[in-house]
């Protein structure tokens, strides 16, 4: 077994497919990262994630477009992230319960409307977009196949990770909305408008996590199916953390997330004793470790959670 | 006058889902009261359905239970779903493997799964405490952790010797709960987890335990600075919670499966969440909540059976409830002049 596991193909192959597992987990860490960073933490990433892959499949089964597909997917999660803006940013009620409840609003809305689609016969397998590998880049060994060698849509996510980073490293307007996350009364007292960015954040986290969704149906799967993304919602929470709320680090957080996943499915086709699901644990346990080892040092924002009404101590 | 409003309140709801059901029905080009009368056979039609409403509300008053008595300690426990199973693969466990006489086994199989759920519990509440850790990520961490440790459980040390699929072997007749109805599932787990629900009430409301989380719950600086210590009442609430989503999951294995398998919990540790949270955190209301969940899903499951309407309305229903509640409560605070 442990010849065929450490050749380069293998690797290569494993590691490919940890980058493609990975970018459902990008797309939706790095909408997350902005909404929490902002104090907004939307526990209905998942719902976010899941209505973006139905609406994706709507608009690729309605227009065989790749592109209007992910435009509707942006705009299915930002249908559940902003129902999140008004409850929370505006009503200023529990981030938690509301995101929980967003979760099963859609989870009932796309089983619902992909039964109703089903039974119209207006279903079936959608095509996915091609991969694209990069002249050159693609051309070295190992990193080449599995970075440069995928589609549009992973380069994309590269480039976002990159313009997030810059974005609260470098720019005023990333500083006062990482500034509302970590204390939202001295945001407002320095006149930063504190609802607007905490919906201008709650809109890009429904677009990210949208995003993320109509990866699994453009670039993966091209077919939608009941609570397709599986609690991808829910580790894209655990990649924000393992990642430190910082986009780089969110990006290594998937990769690993998607790489043990590889692994887990591609060990399981070599038939070990060993049951697999250890490999499927471990992202898991890895995060609560990092929980555990970065405790004192944590890079949480300081408000996560916590609704800003002006005037209230 | 307080209670009228709040009947005419919930009575209120219970129109408008009414409404949004029938719309429901009406969008998915279904016949309206073919629709409804399959809706309502699915919940009486016969003695049989009747009983499925209970069989289904049992763990759900259990897991709802369990998350009202966390959320109103201000621990917020979304781990109901790992700690049901936990609980199910320790009582598994005592109950296949231990060597002990019938009613003593039992017993055992009960405390185990109590413990296994309570301890599952404790370490978000101990990350809470000493790390300050947000229990909701650590509690859906573990969640994950425990459906895979499930896996690997029913594959390795609990797999049935004789079968190759990933069940354990089934269970000595003598521990399985015995009927409570003839003609229908109803079994004994009721009366624990109507029980339980008593017990919370009657901690929560009644005991200085209960007063003590209640005040950590709704202002843990306070309670600190007047004497209460928060981390017992928390490490206290956790062990409850936990214990109890832990007999959710001893009583689906001893009553309804008789073996342990894979994905048996059908979500209710997090319905349970949902569950806790339109009973308010009551737990004298759970089991209210919990048999009108069982009755619509019933209902809807027989309806998606039988007509075009997907029962993924219950979904909706449950979502947009929740939702409403929570615009409610914004629109009360705004004509109170609290927000703007």
């Amino acid at each position: 077994m442990l010849e065929t596991v450490f050749t380069w193909s293998f690797l290569t192959a494993l590691l490919s497919s940890g980058v493609r597992m990975a970018m459902p987990l990008l797309y939706a860490g790095i909408g997350e990262t902005v909404s929490e960073k902002s104090g907004i933490v939307n526990i209905g990433m998942e719902g976010v994630m899941l209505s973006g892959a139905f609406f994706a499949y709507v608009g690729m089964v309605f227009t065989g477009s790749a592109g209007a597909g992910i435009a509707a997917g942006i705009l299915g999660g930002m249908l559940i992230s902003m129902l999140l803006a008004l409850v929370c940013v505006k009503g200023k009620q529990n981030q938690t319960v509301c995101g929980l409840a967003l979760n099963t609003l859609a989870l009932g809305i796309t089983g619902f409307g992909y039964k109703m689609m089903c039974n119209a016969g207006v279903s079936g397998q959608v095509g996915i977009i091609k991969v694209v590998p990069i002249p050159l880049l693609s051309k070295i060994p190992v990193i080449g196949e599995a970075f440069f060698t995928q589609d549009i849509l992973t380069y994309a996510a590269y480039i976002l990770s990159i313009l997030c980073f810059v974005f609260y490293r470098y720019t005023r307007t990333g500083l006062s909305m990482a500034s509302i996350g970590e204390n939202p009364m001295a945001a407002d007292a320095a006149s930063i408008p504190v609802e607007k960015h905490q919906m201008i954040a709650c809109a890009v986290n429904g677009i990210m996590g949208g995003m993320g969704g109509a990866y699994l149906i453009v670039a993966q799967v091209g077919l939608f199916s009941d609570n397709m993304t599986a609690g991808r919602g829910y580790i894209a929470l655990a990649a924000v953390i393992l990642g430190r709320y910082n986009p780089f680090g969110v990006v290594l957080a998937s990769l690993l997330f998607g790489v043990a996943n590889a692994a887990q499915i591609r060990f399981q086709l070599l038939g070990t004793g060993i049951p697999m699901q250890i490999f499927a644990m471990l992202p898991y346990v890895i995060t609560l470790l990092a929980l555990l080892l970065t405790s004192g040092k944590s890079r949480e924002p300081k408000a996560l959670g916590t609704p800003y009404i002006r005037g209230k101590r | 006058m307080k209670l009228l409003k709040s009947i005419l309140r919930t009575l209120l709801y219970i129109a408008v889902m009414c409404a949004f059901t029938v719309l429901l029905i009406v969008i998915s080009g279904a016949n309206l009261s073919d629709a409804l009368s399959k809706f309502a056979n699915g919940i009486w039609g016969t003695k049989l359905n009747i009983g499925e409403v209970f069989v289904k509300a049992t763990p759900l008053m259990l897991t709802g239970t369990a998350c009202a008595l966390a959320f109103r300690t201000g621990f917020f426990n979304i781990g109901a779903e790992g700690q049901f199973y936990i609980g199910a693969v320790a009582a598994a466990a005592a109950a296949l493997r231990l060597p002990l006489p019938g009613m003593l086994r039992l017993a055992v199989a009960f405390i185990a799964g109590f413990l296994a759920g309570g301890i599952w519990a404790l370490i978000a509440a101990g990350m809470k405490l000493r790390f300050k850790s947000s229990e909701i990520i650590v509690t859906i961490m573990l969640n994950y952790i425990s459906v895979n440790f499930l896996a690997m459980a029913v594959r390795t040390f609990l797999k049935d010797p004789k079968g190759t699929l990933p069940y354990s072997e089934k269970l000595d007749p003598a521990l399985v709960l015995s009927k409570l109805v003839n003609g229908t599932r109803i079994h004994t787990g009721i009366l624990v987890a109507l029980a339980c629900a008593f017990i919370v009430w009657f901690i929560i409301d009644k005991t200085s335990w209960g007063y003590q989380m209640r005040v950590v719950g709704f202002n843990p600086r306070a309670a600190q600075c007047s004497g209460i210590s928060v981390s017992k009442s928390v490490i206290r609430a956790s062990l409850l919670s936990g214990g109890i989503a832990g007999l959710a999951g001893v009583i689906e294995v001893l009553a309804i499966q008789k073996k342990l398998l894979e994905g048996f919990s059908s979500n209710c540790g997090y319905t349970g969440v949902l569950i806790a949270l339109l009973a308010s955190n009551k737990p004298q209301f759970v089991p209210v909540v919990a048999i009108i969940y069982a009755a619509i899903s019933s209902g809807a499951a027989t309806m998606e059976r039988q007509t075009s309407v997907p029962s993924a309305m219950v979904n909706i229903l449950i979502g947009s409830l929740v939702i409403g509640v929570l615009l409610k409560k914004y629109f009360d605070s705004r004509r109170e002049g609290v927000l703007k």
